[in-house]
């Protein structure tokens, strides 16, 4: 299965956190485990906001934007 | 008196409760620089106070950290009977992380908690029932479904809050939350054993944001709502100000019909009533955009609005939420300044704060209008529908955006360091849509209202009543052009002079840092208009005829476009930054800058 970042992840779809790559501060890591972004972790995408803008994402019961270069630093893969 | 600590999560209706236990009134304290408030009020024997809300213990950034820091010192007082953690009920996954964190922190210090899963009301809608008697247990402290919107179960749980918070030994939480990790997964599994399923809490608002966050149809709604904003500042806010205004000139005139012309009139009438109306005028509009930002957060719309905003303001540096403050700068920059306290990075805050002032407000206006009538013809093509004076309205309202835009992204790129904690990354949670509800909204405009008057009417009222002094003595000798600001523009003509402008301009440029339009009046008084705010065009043709050079008066133009002179909006800045060397620094950076757009003009024009 391919590996993708959640920037790039398709519009309307599932997809299963695998990495947080290194190079996130430490502190912004530790907040996105706490909202539940973990390995093993399934989001549900919406696409990116309006002006190619953030990722729009719903991680457990909460929905929330991200930011590109925080989303390029979260590898996921598709879910069928 | 005994201390009963509220903390909790955005967006899960703290503000709400605070208000349903302790009534309208309460005190603010705030922290200058940071957007941290503590709201106190009384409840019953209690003090309560409501910290601000937080995602977590951990801190991101500048004002996290502060808030973080006052509720771990609150939690250390003796004083502090008891812990009250505010939660969502429909979203116990991401909001028990917190609500544990909470709840290790008080243990630690040897305190009670208690959960208030709020917002019930929407649960019992869903046909969801929480077993609050078993998440009690399994917790190890009390815990209470209530919804502060409906008051629904509400008075069980002042009941139980109060009977806990007397106790010389409330009881401590048992539970053993381990680290981090642990916490974590604790959280997990206890809000799959007791939560509603997100599906049924997202469906409805994941339908409207489909609509909402469509680049075609979002950006529509995106529009009307932002046009509605600003025609409201614009014009609902005018007949209140044109209230105050003229509440105050009678009360100044029943006060001096009892003491008869003179001195002392003169002085109570213009100095101390102007000086009183100089700040008051502005309350309508602060209080106006304090609701309808109130309004747009409470509602939900305010955290799209700064998603769609987002992605363009970040090459400047700013954040999707400078857009409604920056908008807001062109009615008015105080209410727009102080509307930067809903921005999440402190160092965007600073930076858009820093940058307001150059939007078109709406006292640049009849300068604007002046100048443009002295400078550009009235000449209309394509049958009416171009007109070369609103072709030059228009350039000079894109140029105060664009210079806005282009010192934002200096600011950001080389002077304003970016430092560990001064940013906060754009991680953005967009909550439900909710109806509001009045009783925050009533208490936050208020407040908006007070901390103004309270920060920068002082200063606002020394300078006017200064200015007015100067322009005023020494009597004897007569009118503005003998008064010591006379004599000040006389003898600073020297400065004035490279940009072409003689002592009467100099003088009107002091005289308009009361507010840039007295800039017309002013010039009005030395070029011989009576009443030059409603004759205009008299006046343009005044200074026509006096020989303006299209230069100079270009340049003066872009000083106005520019330079910081208005001491409402300065002291905003100082109060809003709890720094004097940014407002003083704003002052002169934007004033040098002025004067050497001014000064090009006129020598290359």
């Amino acid at each position: 299965m391919s590996i993708q970042t959640l920037w790039d992840a398709p519009k309307r779809a599932t997809v299963r956190v695998t990495e947080l790559v290194a190079g996130l501060n430490p502190l912004v890591v530790n907040r996105l485990q706490e909202m539940g972004l973990e390995p093993g972790q399934l989001l549900e995408c919406f696409g990116r906001g309006p002006f190619n803008g953030p990722m729009v994402v719903q991680i457990q019961d909460c929905v929330y934007t991200l930011e590109q270069h925080i989303a390029q630093q979260i590898l996921i893969t598709p879910q069928p | 008196m005994k201390k009963i600590v509220l903390v909790g999560k955005p967006n899960s209706g703290k503000s709400l409760l605070f208000n349903q236990l302790t009534g309208l009134r309460q005190k603010v304290a705030n922290y200058p620089g940071v957007t941290v408030e503590l709201k106190t009020g009384r409840f019953e024997q209690f003090e309560l106070v409501d910290y601000p809300g937080a995602y977590s213990l951990s801190s991101l950034s500048r004002d996290e950290e502060i808030a973080v820091q006052k509720l771990q010192e609150a939690m250390q007082l003796p004083d502090t009977a008891l812990v009250i953690c505010n939660l969502d009920a429909t979203r116990l996954e991401s909001s028990l992380v917190f609500g544990l964190q909470v709840q290790a922190l008080a243990k630690q210090q040897q305190k009670s908690v208690v959960f208030a899963l709020n917002m019930a009301d929407e649960l019992q809608r869903f046909g969801h029932q929480l077993d609050t008697e078993a998440l009690s247990k399994a917790l190890g402290s009390p815990v209470f479904a209530i919804s502060a919107k409906t008051l629904l179960g509400i008075s069980e749980f002042r009941q139980a809050v109060l009977e806990l918070a007397e106790l010389a030994q409330p009881p401590i939480p048992s539970i053993d939350h381990g680290d981090e990790k642990a916490l974590r997964a604790l959280s997990r599994s206890l809000s799959r054993q007791f939560g509603i399923s997100a599906s049924i809490v997202l469906k409805n608002q994941n339908r409207i944001d489909a609509f909402m966050l469509n680049s075609v149809t979002g950006g529509l709604a995106f529009l009307l709502v932002m046009f509605l904003l600003f025609q409201s500042i614009f014009t609902l806010a005018a007949p209140l100000m044109d209230g105050v205004e003229s509440g105050i000139a009678g009360l100044a005139q029943w006060v001096t019909g009892y003491i008869g012309e003179g001195r002392t009139s003169d002085f109570l009438n213009d100095a101390i009533f102007g000086g009183i109306g100089s700040f008051l005028v502005f309350v309508p509009q602060i209080m106006m955009l304090t609701l309808i930002i109130g309004l747009l957060e409470d509602s939900g719309y305010l955290a799209r609005a700064a998603l769609i905003c987002h992605r363009p303001l970040s090459y400047f540096g700013l954040s999707g939420r400078s857009f409604i403050p920056y908008l807001s700068g062109h009615a008015c920059a105080i209410p727009a300044i102080m509307a930067a306290r809903t921005i999440e990075s402190p160092r965007k805050r600073l930076i858009t704060m820093m940058t307001i002032p150059l939007m078109a407000c709406s006292a640049r206006l009849p300068v604007y209008a002046l100048l443009i009538a002295v400078l550009i013809p009235e000449q209309s093509y394509l049958g009416g529908l171009v007109n070369l004076q609103g072709i030059a309205f228009f350039g000079l309202y894109l140029m105060g955006i664009v210079i806005a835009l282009l010192v934002s992204f200096m600011l950001s790129t080389f002077v304003i360091k970016d430092d560990a904690k001064s940013d906060m990354p754009f991680i953005l949670e967009l909550p439900n849509y909710r109806f509001p509800h009045w009783k925050p909204l009533v208490v936050r405009v208020l407040a908006s209202a007070k901390s103004f008057v309270y920060r920068s009417g002082p200063v606002i009222f020394a300078v006017t009543v200064l200015i007015w002094l100067l322009g005023y003595f020494p009597t004897d000798a007569g009118g503005l052009q003998n008064s010591y600001l006379g004599q000040v523009g006389h003898f600073i003509e020297p400065i004035f002079s490279p940009l072409g402008l003689d002592w009467r301009y100099g003088v009107a440029i002091l005289m308009s840092f009361l507010a840039r339009e007295v800039f017309v009046g002013a010039l009005g008084t030395l070029f011989g208009i009576d009443g030059a705010d409603e004759n205009i065009a008299g006046l343009a043709a005044n200074i026509q005829a006096d020989g303006l050079a299209f230069g100079t008066g270009f340049g003066l133009l872009l000083f106005y476009v520019v330079a910081l002179q208005c001491v409402a909006t300065v002291a905003t800045i100082r109060a809003e930054t709890g720094s004097n060397r940014i407002a003083v620094g704003l002052v002169i950076g934007y004033g040098l800058l002025a004067y050497l757009l001014a000064f090009l003009a006129a020598n290359l024009l």
